[in-house]
């Protein structure tokens, strides 16, 4: 989506020059969050993005990975051995699933779910009246559950934090997503991680810390993710966590920015504009759309494109936004949550619909709601970043 | 001029698109989405920019 996306905003900024896009996986770009929602429901559901080929002008090289960047002789190959040469790179090569060992490392029935393929997988080894656990309480964990549920098996949640979603948007917020969850037939087993697999071949349960055992018939692991930056190693970049990247998203060297190679996306780990807060990454949908538009810039800037209103030291403050359908739950969020040092509920109540808005110290850093849109969207424009 | 489309089974009134477009899209009162099936050309980038941030992939836009 990060590489479409830009490629996209190229030619709508006027790009001319040549466009390759290189992804791992053989799909054309598609849109992942139906993933864990409509697209396990039904495979019928539509979830590549509309390409435009003749306004795109690219090219796509899908299958094929990067496995190795020379950032000097500004150079790309892939696993099947073929070499790209570049003047501009952008890289958005996003996460992949977090996967935990256990010591019965059990590997048949154990899932997780970032991509199509993914989905397919679990689509075909789930029935109605499974019993599935699902380790972790995010929202890939928690949207899943809720799918799953709705498609008739029998779904325990299990997590170290104490609330579902708690880390994300605080414990108001999440008492009324378990409850909601619980309501509709979700087990939750919080405070508590799982110690081991049980079963031979296939799983039958899982062992956890306080030596209680779960049945299940398949395991779905929803425990986070790693950022694919393997491949730009050995150029003197912070791959510490993710790519780090200054204020015009090019990434950064210690003798100084490469304005030649830029991050959009998942991996992309980016300065605060106003903030004296080490730069983060932003796993939220929008941002690749937000930084796309912006690298589409700076390059045809750098190409001495005429790029009206742009000016390469202009701060790049965009407002994240997500959002999470799981039951008949509408959670959407502005803003970074993650930053909040309180939350107060703006407007509604915990047993409807509601908005909290995040603060730290007296600014508001974001704010989330049930339902409620147009209330929430008022309070959008005070948000400060 | 441009057409606008969008799929009201798709859509979950998430307003996005309003705040890229807020002359073709805005939510009603009690927060549906409205909007204009057809717009002028200067509105294109506009309506291009909502139709990509979109959540659900819910908007259509064809050039006449």
């Amino acid at each position: 989506m990060g590489g479409l996306r830009t490629a996209e905003s190229l030619r709508r900024t006027g790009f001319e020059g040549e466009i390759t896009l290189l992804g791992a996986e053989s799909e054309f770009p598609y849109n992942r969050p139906p993933l864990s929602k409509e697209y396990l429901l039904n495979p019928e559901t539509k979830i590549h993005f509309n390409l435009n080929h003749d306004t795109l002008q690219s090219e796509f090289v899908l299958g094929d990975a990067a496995v190795r960047a020379n950032l000097k002789e500004q150079t790309v190959s892939t696993e099947q051995g073929k070499t790209f040469t570049f003047d501009y790179l952008v890289a958005a090569t996003g996460l992949r699933s977090r996967s935990l060992k256990f010591e019965n490392n059990l590997l048949t029935k154990r899932f997780s779910l970032r991509t199509m393929s993914d989905t397919e997988k679990l689509r075909t080894a789930i029935s109605s009246g499974m019993k599935v656990a699902i380790l972790g309480a995010g929202f890939i964990g928690c949207e899943l559950a809720a799918t799953l549920t709705k498609l008739g098996c029998s779904v325990h949640v299990i997590a170290p934090e104490a609330i579902p979603l708690a880390l994300a948007l605080g414990e108001d917020f999440a008492r009324v997503i378990q409850r909601n969850h619980e309501a509709q037939g979700v087990t939750f087993h919080m405070n508590t991680s799982v110690k081991d697999l049980i079963g031979e071949d296939d799983i039958r349960g899982v062992l956890l810390g306080d030596g209680t055992t779960i049945d299940c018939d398949i395991l779905i692991e929803a425990v986070g993710s790693l950022t694919n930056v393997e491949w730009l190693a050995d150029n003197n970049l912070d791959l510490s966590n993710g790519l780090l990247l200054d204020h015009a998203l090019h990434a950064v060297t210690p003798e100084g920015s490469l304005t030649h190679v830029y991050g959009v996306g998942d991996i992309a780990r980016f300065p605060y504009a106003h903030r004296q807060l080490p730069a983060r990454r932003i796993e939220h949908w929008n941002i690749p759309i937000e930084m796309a538009k912006r690298v589409a810039k700076d390059i045809c800037f750098q190409e001495g494109l005429d790029v009206a209103d742009y000016s390469p030291t202009e701060v790049f403050r965009p407002l994240a936004s997500f959002w999470s359908d799981q039951f008949d739950m509408h959670i959407l969020s502005y803003g970074e949550l993650h930053l909040a040092t309180s939350t107060k509920l703006l407007d509604g109540d915990f047993d409807g619909e509601f908005v909290v808005g995040y603060y730290r110290d007296d600014e508001l850093v974001g704010v989330a709601g049930l339902g409620m849109r147009g209330v929430l969207n008022t309070y959008r424009a005070e948000i400060s970043i | 001029m441009i057409k606008v489309i969008v799929d009201m089974d798709k859509c979950q009134h998430y307003g996005q698109c309003v705040y890229e477009a807020p002359n073709i899209f805005k939510l009603n009162e009690e927060d549906k989405l409205e909007y204009l099936a057809t717009a002028d050309d200067s509105e294109l980038g506009n309506i291009q920019a909502a139709v990509d941030i979109c959540p659900m992939q819910a908007i259509q836009l064809i050039k006449e």
